[in-house]
């Protein structure tokens, strides 16, 4: 009797979708490289080609078995627990979790590593569950310390400085407060 | 060769900055394999414009030491956190982290100092000796078919650990490949898959992938099982290995050095397919194999001592050679190559003292693993105190920023939190991180060394096939494929 759930489904679904657009995609550089006879197109469609085939394989088992484990099978990292949610509220939080990273990446070429980062310091804190404010303030100034003091004092990396006005003003701030840090110590 | 060690040794202990370097780069190594988030790789990267105003031996002894510490610093967040400081480490995780969530870190990071200070000494020892003669014999003997028959065994092996199936093992591993292809072909240098990205000419950069797919995928996991309330802190152990526990491990030892030395001197292959093959070939040969990946003292040792065996292996086919045997060598070649310098054969008659200060160095920073990790290991065991809701943004900081460095791109630190949800949402399915890291490690490698060997017999299967370590190696991997797919298809069969 089939063990088929619909994630089972949608997850086969990605990856033909995913085989489709790469193999569409392969047209756009089909040339032939004259030293090569397989050309750049080759080994790409023969890596996808072996994706379909053992995407149906896995198919096939997860037709028959379900999200069974393999018996006999090594290192599988994650717990075998099943996730699951008991409110809106947990899925929510994760869905924001998940959120915070990407639109911290994507302020950084505006607002720049030096304004953003404290934001997110603290954002991170409060949806991984810590509610004492205290607290929260207090690891934030202290992480954000420590890493200033690693990669901008001593390490000197550069870091993005943000390209609107003042956030760009304030990463020129800290890069002159740097210089003046290090003119003063002579290192 | 001994007088030549001590020359070295003395070279090296003789000049104060140099044992101020030695000392930063033990010490630096450990600290940035051991934070989680950044790695050797990223400490490596920053100091390059620093070693311009070095000397050349000093310049490569630093990057030298440091390869051997950070391979061993990385095994310290795959144990605590299942955050391989380095895909090198990646398979340390399998075992190491279920022995920590056992309460057994202490003996887990102890085996791992252990192991790591006994694989790198003995390779440094065998460098020592046999530089000369192991590139000349991998010169006559292995070209692109044998290294591609090598990462096709690999990946065969990776395959068949990690994931839930076999199949899920292979998707993994093929979505690595899948990845890699994106950027410029290695023949003929025609854009692929750059989706109208000019940046992603150059292809997806490693070290976001790994960061992403490691250490951002394992904080999201853990922030849901804190979001739904199933986050257990791992416990505090100071347990170290007994002498008897390492004891009986001695073969596994011994089999490791073999292979991560094998690997090692690959060029192109490293210590990432070492640690694999090294973990891969103790749960071929354990009468246990049901007991990996559940905590099992082998599993860490196994990979460990690999590992860290291929670090002094992977320095002969850049000394002798001048070709990188992976990233952190590659860096090496750019500090050779600020001082006017060109690794290869040449050096060892033009800079013999060079080589004999890094040679030591390296069996020194080996050494130093084993007194420096284990104090170090009674502290680090403390990270484990540390909340998570306060240690997740450091280690999605640090992160950010070991990705941003490398380039200067903040599409590399979008690319890496891209990667923590896919490896996020691949974990929850069963599939194998590692796998795909492999994958994305050797896909260009293997399409490279493929192409190069056909055109060498001029596509002729037979005569690819007459070369004897090549064909070991290419029935070693279908053996172990077949293998997988006959359990994978009779374990579906089974009502």
């Amino acid at each position: 009797m089939s063990k088929l759930k619909t994630s089972h489904i949608v997850e086969t679904c990605v990856w033909i979708v995913i085989v489709a657009v790469f193999f569409g995609f392969s047209f756009e550089f089909n040339q032939e490289i004259e030293i090569y006879i397989f050309g750049a197109t080759g080994w790409p469609r023969v890596i996808l080609a072996i994706l379909l085939a053992v995407v149906l394989g896995n198919f096939l088992q997860l037709y028959k078995k379900g999200s069974e484990a393999q018996k006999g099978r090594i290192g599988i990292t994650d717990d075998d627990e099943d996730i699951k949610y008991n409110s809106f509220r947990s899925a929510q939080k994760l869905i924001a979790i998940l959120m915070l990273p990407f639109l911290y990446a994507l302020s950084l070429k505006p607002v720049g590593f030096y304004s953003a980062t404290p934001f997110f310091i603290a954002f991170v804190i409060m949806l991984l569950g810590e509610k004492r404010i205290k607290w929260i303030l207090a690891n934030t100034v202290f992480i954000y310390f420590l890493i200033i003091l690693l990669f901008m004092v001593l390490l000197n990396a550069p870091l993005p400085q943000g390209n609107v006005s003042p956030f760009y003003d304030f990463s020129a701030l800290m890069l002159t407060l740097n210089t003046k840090l290090h003119q003063s110590f002579s290192f | 060769m001994i007088d030549n060690f001590i020359a070295g040794s003395v070279a090296l202990f003789g000049d104060p900055f140099s044992i101020g370097i030695f000392i930063f780069g033990v010490i630096g190594g450990m600290l940035f394999g051991a934070i989680p988030g950044v790695s050797m790789l990223t400490l490596a990267a920053i100091l390059l414009p620093f070693t311009a105003n070095f000397d050349p031996a000093q310049g490569v002894m630093l990057f030298a030491v440091i390869y051997c510490t950070g391979t061993y610093g990385g095994a310290i967040t795959a144990i605590l956190f299942n955050i391989p400081g380095a895909p090198e480490n990646a398979p340390t995780s399998f075992d190491g982290y279920p022995m920590t969530r056992n309460g057994q870190s202490g003996k887990a990071v102890g085996a791992a100092v252990l192991c790591s200070a006994i694989g790198g000494v003995s390779s440094a020892v065998v460098m020592m000796a046999a530089t000369e003669p192991l590139a000349n014999w991998a010169i006559s003997n292995i070209g692109p078919p044998e290294i591609f028959a090598l990462v096709f065994f690999g990946l065969a092996v990776a395959s068949s650990v990690g994931g839930r199936t076999i199949w899920k093992g292979w998707i993994s591993v093929l979505c690595g490949l899948l990845i890699a292809t994106i950027g410029q072909d290695p023949v003929g240098g025609i854009n692929r898959y750059n989706f109208g990205f000019a940046d992603l000419a150059a292809g997806i950069a490693f070290v976001p992938a790994i960061l992403g797919f490691f250490a951002v995928s394992e904080i999201f996991v853990q922030a849901e099982k804190k979001a739904i309330g199933k986050f257990v802190a791992p416990e505090l152990s100071f347990d170290f290995p007994t002498i008897l526990e390492l004891w009986i491990n001695k073969i596994a030892v011994v089999r490791s050095i073999l292979v991560g030395f094998f690997c090692g001197i690959l060029p192109g292959i490293g210590a990432t397919l070492a640690a694999f093959m090294g973990y891969g070939e103790a749960v071929r040969w354990s009468k246990n194999k049901e007991e990996f990946g559940k905590g099992k003292l082998e599993g860490v040792i196994s990979s460990e001592t690999a590992n860290n065996a291929a670090t002094g292996a992977a320095m002969i086919p850049l000394l002798a050679l001048g070709l990188p045997g992976g990233a952190m060598t590659a860096l090496m070649v750019g500090v050779f190559q600020m001082h006017d310098l060109e690794p290869g054969p040449m050096v060892f008659y033009n800079s013999p003292d060079l080589i004999w200060i890094v040679f030591s160095a390296m069996f020194y920073a080996n050494l130093s693993i084993l007194f420096i990790g284990l104090i170090e290991t009674k502290t680090i065991l403390y990270l484990l105190k540390i909340p998570f809701q306060f240690l997740a943004p450091m280690i999605l900081l640090l992160s950010s920023i070991g990705s941003y460095i490398g380039r200067g791109l903040v599409l590399d630190v979008m690319i890496m939190f891209g990667a923590g949800i896919i490896g996020f949402l691949l974990r929850r399915s069963g599939y194998s991180i590692p796998g795909i890291v492999l994958g994305i490690i050797l896909g260009k490698i293997g399409e490279q060394n493929f192409a190069q060997g056909m055109q060498m017999v001029h596509y002729d299967i037979v005569e690819y096939l007459s070369r004897p370590i090549c064909l070991l190696l290419i029935v070693a991997g279908l053996l172990t494929l077949l293998t997988g797919v006959y359990r994978a298809v009779s374990f579906s069969m089974k009502d």
